[in-house]
């Protein structure tokens, strides 16, 4: 069981959240060419890192609100968490 | 506002679980909040409207994980800009005043149920179905969290005697209602 300090509501069991996947996956600029790969980049294709990741959360049973966090994958410690306009 | 109670067909009124030999003052007793008015207001990201100086029926927008009230409205806070507001009034042509270029209002008085439960042992009986840290609560606070997997709301109306709402979902309400119930037997609990 995790514990999560949510931005909003203050530190809460991982109960009340869903995991929202790589936060660092930055969407192609609008009306930009891109080539399938780019996009299979974007859409489908992961590192899947092993140690520290910034990670999307959201609040689901609680304020309701995304937010990020830096967890290490491997240990399961949570560093740092930050509303989406923060920078971790 | 419904003139359905969502409960009608669990809430009977009596007493139940391990009720006998006590003080009946002493058990929790267990209400359904029903025909008030509620409404979600959510203030655009873009407004740049100050809430500060807002107030509905004399009651102000309250911060992060608070409620504030008056005898007839209540307002809790739902999460960032966003608050639900209960009342006997008709707040209708009051929150018509607001600007729809700031705020977003709905009417949501027909979607939630409300279980009011009250006594000495009612911290117990959140603790069994939720991870909430209860105990660091206090009155006019107010949390999102989850009870036995359902998504509720829990407002701290008073410290003395503990009273505390339960909101959730209409249609989940009588799931919640028989989870609540269900964790109040063992110290017994009289239905009002």
């Amino acid at each position: 069981m995790l514990y999560i300090k949510c931005p909003f509501c203050g530190m809460r069991s991982q109960n009340e959240f869903a995991y929202g996947g790589d936060a660092s996956v930055k969407r192609p600029e609008l009306n930009k060419e891109i080539s399938n790969n780019e996009w299979d980049d974007f859409v489908y294709n992961r590192k899947s890192l092993r140690g520290k990741h910034i990670e999307l959360w959201h609040h689901v049973s609680g304020c309701r609100q995304w937010f990020k966090v830096q967890r290490d994958t491997a240990t399961h410690e949570i560093f740092k968490t930050a509303k989406m306009d923060e920078q971790i | 506002m419904s003139s359905i109670s969502s409960l009608n067909k669990v809430h009977k009124l009596g007493l139940f679980g391990d009720f006998q030999d006590k003080n009946e003052t002493n058990l929790i007793k267990i209400k359904e909040i029903k025909n008030i008015n509620l409404f979600q207001i959510v203030k655009h990201k873009k407004s740049k409207q100050d809430i500060s100086n807002l107030k509905i029926d004399g009651v102000s927008l309250p911060k992060n994980l608070h409620s504030s009230s008056s005898s007839s409205t209540r307002i809790i806070w739902m999460g960032p800009e966003n608050w639900f507001v209960f009342s006997t009034k008709n707040l209708i042509p009051e929150l018509e005043n607001f600007d729809d270029q700031d705020f977003a209002i709905t009417n949501l008085s027909h979607s939630r149920c409300i279980i009011e439960i009250e006594g000495d042992m009612i911290y117990e009986v959140l603790k069994k179905g939720s991870p909430l840290d209860i105990n660091k609560l206090n009155e006019g606070d107010c949390a999102n969290t989850v009870y036995n997997g359902i998504t509720i709301t829990i407002d701290f109306v008073s410290n003395n005697p503990k009273i505390i709402r339960i909101l959730g979902l209409r249609s989940f309400g009588e799931s919640l209602y028989h989870s609540i119930t269900d964790a109040c037997l063992e110290f017994g609990f009289k239905s009002i």
